[in-house]
């Protein structure tokens, strides 16, 4: 005891010197890392994501930001913030210095309340601006080119009320815009203007309780029961592959989906995403997902607005990271808004609440995890194995790793081993395929053994069994014999019928 | 002990021939059902150790040893009350022994099998699971059946009889669980009530 209290003495001032010690740490990270295991809920793991700098305009010749509602960082990584509140949108390089500014300026190009930004791969800039109930598009100087008003369309019903606050521009031309309020769907513009159709709409499920009423409800009764609507989408984007990525609100699973060309989600089913139970006054609350960003290798990052924090799944939706949280320190957030990431895996977020703009690096943990679960989703399991266990070095609890070196044994046809790591990720299903491989390769090699073990236990069914159940009965009867000469029992008409009968029948 | 094995053979082998001799004064004992349950309960709690890792429903620690007991114990013990209630109101010929022991070894053919069904888990994968599941229902609906005789034998009902009795049966087990609950909610509300007064005039002493 004497010895562990030494220990634990001598710990603590271990960790007092490396916090105050050192120049460089000058506070702890303000959230702490979890990861999900099937049985246990959320533990504590590494953290993926750090907070590095954040830019709040300052230092910028535009002067603090007002209330930005989005970001998008350019193919060569130079950054657009929609600086909402003060109407415009302002472009810095990928160092952070300013470039210029789009929509401040007397004139078409004016800018009233924007909300969302799309560059192209060739520099045009389209702006959702959403006062003006328009697209706007300007050319990469930010000289205004072009505008798109509210599309006509009979489809669009006489009620319909415009305001796109989302876009995207996919290698087409075509304009996918969001717009609030909307639950048709994201609006298809063409490069004239003209409206191509919705894309991509949320359905709505059966339920029993629907059916129900409407069976048994009167036609008053219906008239004031609310009017059931697809889901919102609140932000769509574009992957580098061509998917389009949305993000819905009000439900609790599949918020983020991938759209293929067609419009269907391609995401697995029924997943959830964001945390399974939020702390706080309410005992439950659905998350709101308002943006994502996807890189190169399929992984999605969103932010969510219930808890201020920032999610990242990989290509099949699996949870790899959460960071941020509800907060003034840096790395929370008050109000996230908008999220991207460069290409060097950076990773901006817009804090509305607090009008900047806060930059993420990934952790050596996150890195190592990332390019493991690339690997993972492209197939190549076995040159994911030792990214995989090197994760389990740095943290055992990470289930997805156990699945992923699961299925390289898997691969390399070591089904002994894939049984072992499938039992450790709690893959039921994927263990029962390894034991049934498992299974073939065994009876092969023993088929000798298990011939003979069968022959065996029919002979023992067959003749050792009824034999020791005739010696026990012999017994049996020796003991009642003796006990009728004593006195017997009455009227055990079934004695003498089994004796003989079922004697005879074994 | 041999004795309530050879009832086992004969429930298997010859349930209405079973079913009429367990009406025979001074047959059969209460320990013979009271046996047949541990036997049950044994096989039970041996098939849930043997069941193969990709069958299992649940972990380990989710396993009670008392509550799988008290979920055989208590079902079977109100189906017996029941059964012989309700029969008794309608004609049935059944003492209560005789339901208490019929009912018991009905459940024989599910702890004969049960094991062997469940070794089966470990040599198959989950793609195969409806020969399991198959061989499973197969031992459940022959328990069940024997249920159904014991009833009609030990009662001497007519078939449809049995159907209806049955359906009563079933009707006062929901009955007697409601009245369980509630009166265990009260007594313990009574409970309660006794001792906050108590505490309350501990406190004004």
């Amino acid at each position: 005891m004497n010895a562990f209290r030494k220990w634990v003495a001598g710990l603590t001032a271990f960790a007092l010197l490396s916090v105050f010690g050192s120049g460089t740490v000058s506070a702890a990270t303000p959230y702490e890392g979890y990861t999900y295991v099937k049985h246990g809920g959320d533990i504590h793991s590494t953290n993926g994501y750090l907070y590095e700098d954040s830019i709040d305009g300052y230092d910028l010749p535009t002067g603090a930001f007002n209330a930005p509602e989005d970001l998008f960082v350019a193919d060569d990584d130079s950054i657009y913030i929609v600086d909402s509140g003060n109407s415009r949108v302002i472009h810095l390089d990928a160092d952070g210095n300013y470039v210029g500014t789009i929509g401040d300026l007397e004139g078409d190009g004016m800018l009233n309340e924007p909300k969302g930004v799309f560059v192209t791969h060739d520099g045009m800039v389209y702006v959702a601006d959403t006062k003006n109930q328009r697209i706007a598009i300007f050319d990469q100087q930010g000289k205004f080119v072009q505008q798109f008003g509210k599309p006509e369309s009979p489809l669009l019903g006489e009620t319909f009320s415009y305001s796109p606050s989302k876009l995207l521009v996919d290698k087409r031309g075509y304009m996918f815009v969001v717009s609030d309020g909307n639950t048709q769907g994201l609006i298809q513009i063409d490069p004239k203007g003209v409206f191509r159709g919705f894309y991509g709409a949320n359905h709505i499920g059966f339920s029993w309780v629907r059916l129900f009423q409407k069976l048994v409800a009167t036609e008053e009764q219906r008239a004031k029961i609310a009017t059931v609507k697809p889901l919102e989408f609140s932000n769509a984007v574009l992957d580098s592959e061509g998917f389009i990525y949305t993000t819905t609100l009000g439900t609790d699973r599949n918020q983020l989906k991938r759209l293929s060309p067609v419009g269907v989600d391609t995401l697995p089913a029924n997943k959830v995403y964001g945390d399974y139970f939020v702390s706080g006054d309410a005992p439950f609350s659905v998350p709101s997902f308002v943006d994502i960003v996807v890189d190169n290798d399929g992984i999605m990052t969103a932010v969510d607005l219930q808890t201020s924090k920032i999610f990242q799944y990989d290509k099949l939706g699996n949870f790899l990271f959460a960071f941020g949280g509800l907060g003034d320190q840096n790395g929370l957030f008050v109000q996230p808004s908008s999220i991207d990431q460069t290409s060097k895996g950076a990773i901006y977020v817009v804090d509305k609440g607090r009008n900047r703009i806060d930059i993420f690096k990934a952790t050596p943990f996150a890195k190592l995890v990332q390019q493991a679960s690339k690997y993972y989703v492209e197939g190549r399991y076995a040159e994911a194995e030792g990214l995989w266990q090197e994760v389990i070095r740095q943290n055992s609890h990470y289930e997805l790793a156990y699945l992923a070196i699961g299925k390289a044994h898997y691969k390399a046809e070591n089904y002994e081993d894939a049984m072992r790591y499938f039992k450790l990720a709690y893959s039921r299903a994927d263990y029962s395929a390894a034991f049934k491989e498992f299974r073939k390769e065994f009876t092969r090699e023993h088929f000798a053994m298990i011939c003979v073990g069968l022959i065996l236990l029919l002979i023992a069914l067959r003749y050792v069994l009824p034999l020791l159940w005739r010696l026990a009965k012999k017994q049996w009867l020796k003991r009642e014999a003796s006990k009728a000469l004593k006195g017997g029992v009455h009227g055990d008409r079934n004695l003498s019928s089994d004796a003989t009968g079922t004697g005879t029948s074994v | 002990m041999i004795e309530t094995f050879r009832l086992m053979r004969q429930v298997l082998a010859h349930p209405f021939s079973f079913y009429s001799d367990i009406q025979e004064p001074r047959r059969i004992r209460w320990i013979d059902g009271l046996i047949v349950i541990a036997l049950v309960y044994l096989a039970r709690m041996v098939s849930i150790l043997l069941t193969g890792y990709a069958y299992e429903t649940r972990e380990p620690y989710e396993i009670s040893y008392m509550h799988e007991m008290v979920w055989l114990i208590v079902p079977w013990l109100t189906w017996c009350i029941a059964n012989w209630g309700v029969s008794a109101i309608l004609d049935g010929e059944g003492k209560f022994k005789e339901v208490f022991v019929g009912s018991a070894y009905a459940l024989v053919p599910y702890a004969v099998l049960i094991i062997p069904v469940t070794l089966l888990t470990n040599i198959l994968a989950l793609d195969e699971s409806s020969i399991y599941t198959l061989l499973l229902n197969l031992t459940i609906g022959w328990s069940v059946w024997l249920m159904l005789v014991k009833i009609k034998i030990v009662h001497d009902f007519e078939p449809l009889k049995v159907v209806w009795i049955t359906l009563l049966t079933l009707a006062g087990i929901a009955i007697i669980w409601f009245i369980g609950i509630l009166m265990f909610g009260l007594i313990n509300q009574l409970i309660n009530f006794v001792l906050e007064i108590v505490q309350e005039v501990n406190f004004r002493r």
